[in-house]
């Protein structure tokens, strides 16, 4: 079957088996090999992008089900010239080491920060609770992501 | 009723076996434009090994961290690496790489001194020139001594070395000797919650204070004393591979509990200042120890917290509620 879908604002096309999920279709059919498949089950996160402003597990969700809709994965965030300011701050602080869990954790970051500009604490602790990492602890993720609010707020507030 | 605990745990933990042979070579040049090229058989998985064995190359050669290329975990081009095990690649690798390094800067030492009209041992590579010991205004740049070696005098500045922490027998009598060359230090302070009712248990806040010589990249350390909590907390409280029939019933992440963000406490990690002679730049290691007083510390603030000493790990709100709901028997 045939699915329309809009991928880091680039209009895609595929031609793929009705129980294709969207992780599957972004991974082998348009080569965006960011979102990593973990557990294929829901269970991890790793699979984790952005479907018309909403962080989904790309791994539960069927690419047909995304036809039409807007979807932002790890390779949308930076540009040539400069990382997302969660990447950034992400490699600054050391927020991870295998990395493994990277793309997913960050995605759902940037959804957290476009929703609530100053989370605190326990709302980031909320919003990463689908992404495992067997590796960090987290909190160099948390400190990360508030130090993110901060630069985008001064920035926008320029 | 909520009940508040603190327990604490202490531990010492073993770098660089000397029992068996535990060797790591290393190969390191430095390249007619200042940079350096690090071969090591190590491999990176996310500890942060090749950016401190990158620091150490660039120490030793008095370059920036970012003009060393550290080159891994290859058979076909990279020298022998006992491995990314037992906590040991800052210390044993780290060690191997001082050494080779140390043999480049000796081809350079010896190229610059008759320039600079002074002897080898007078030279110091520092802020990517050699320059002479205590005359900061005698140098030269380290990327023109390496072509001058290279082009003019036909030595390439390289080296390479290898590192094995001394092999020591054990007395076949009574089994003592030395089985390691450094040992690490560390304390674990638990806070916990934990309720009487149904017997859940909630780590508030770990603080774990560790050494591990001197750090060569405290930033690093500091995450792997976290992600060691991490699976500290996850052994205390959550993980547990159950058999049935020899089989494993739980082999997925549904069904494997491991900590998500929501159950890691606050962590106040400090890293106590401290020298190993034997180290490069005074490290020893950081990798395993740090998970290795979490669960007891946990343990101890539960008995602290109700009274009750849970010796077998995961401690579920089942088996705390049923040590509980004993001891509650007991006193009755
Ligand atoms: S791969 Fe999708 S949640 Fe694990
Ligand atoms: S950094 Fe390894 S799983 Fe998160």
């Amino acid at each position: 079957m045939k699915v329309e879908i809009t991928v880091n604002g680039e209009k895609k096309i595929a031609d793929v088996s009705p129980e294709t999920t969207l992780l599957k279709m972004l991974r082998d059919e348009f080569d965006l090999t960011g979102a990593k498949l973990g557990c294929d089950v829901g269970d991890c996160g790793t699979c984790t992008v952005v479907v018309d402003g909403e962080s989904v597990n790309s791994c539960l969700m069927l690419a047909a089900r995304a036809s039409g809709s807007e979807v932002l994965t790890i390779e949308g965030l930076a540009t040539f010239q400069k990382l997302h300011p969660v990447q950034q701050k992400f490699e600054d602080l050391g927020a991870l080491q295998c990395g493994y869990c990277g793309p997913g954790m960050i995605m759902s970051a940037k959804n957290l920060l476009d929703k609530n500009k100053s989370p605190s604490v326990d709302e980031i602790r909320d919003a990463l609770a689908g992404n495992l990492c067997r590796c960090t602890g987290y909190t160099k993720m948390i400190e990360a992501i508030q130090e993110a609010a901060k630069e985008i707020n001064t920035t926008n507030a320029l | 009723m909520i009940k508040r605990g603190k327990g604490m745990a202490c531990m010492w933990y073993p770098i660089g076996f000397t029992v068996a042979a535990n060797a790591s070579a290393a190969t390191v040049k430095v390249n007619t434009d200042g940079t350096a090229t690090v071969l090591t058989g190590t491999v990176e998985t996310g500890q942060g090994a090749l950016t401190v064995l990158g620091q150490i190359a660039a120490q030793t050669l008095g370059i920036a961290t970012d003009d060393v290329h550290v080159v891994s975990a290859d058979t076909d081009s990279t020298p022998m690496d006992t491995g990314a095990i037992a906590s040991r690649t800052t210390y044993v690798t780290g060690n191997a790489i001082v050494l080779a390094a140390e043999k480049a800067r000796e081809i350079l030492f010896e190229a610059a001194a008759p320039l600079l009209n002074v002897r080898p041992e007078q030279l110091e590579a520092v802020d990517k020139k050699i320059r002479v010991l205590s005359f900061p205004d005698r140098f030269l740049p380290i990327d023109k001594v390496v072509a001058h070696a290279e082009n003019t005098l036909g030595k390439p500045s390289i080296g390479s070395a290898s590192y094995n922490p001394p092999t020591v027998e054990m007395d076949p009598e009574t089994g003592q000797g030395k089985p390691f060359n450094a040992y690490v230090y560390a304390t674990q302070i638990a806070d916990v919650e934990v309720d009487d009712e149904t017997g859940e248990v909630e780590v508030k806040k770990i603080t774990a204070v560790h050494d591990c010589g001197t750090p060569i990249n405290p930033m690093l350390v500091e995450g792997q004393i976290q992600g060691g909590i991490s699976m500290g907390v996850g052994f205390a409280l959550q993980e547990e591979i159950l058999f049935k029939d020899g089989t494993q019933i739980n082999p997925n992440l549904t069904n494997y509990i491991m900590p998500t963000s929501l159950d890691m406490p606050e962590l106040e990690v400090e890293l106590v200042d401290n020298y190993d002679p034997t180290g490069p730049f005074g490290a020893k290691g950081a990798g395993e120890p740090t998970a290795v007083p979490t669960a007891a510390a946990i343990m101890n603030a539960i008995y602290d917290a109700v009274g009750v000493r849970i010796t077998n790990l995961p401690a579920t709100a089942e088996k705390v509620l049923a040590a509980i709901q004993e001891k509650n028997k007991a006193v009755a």
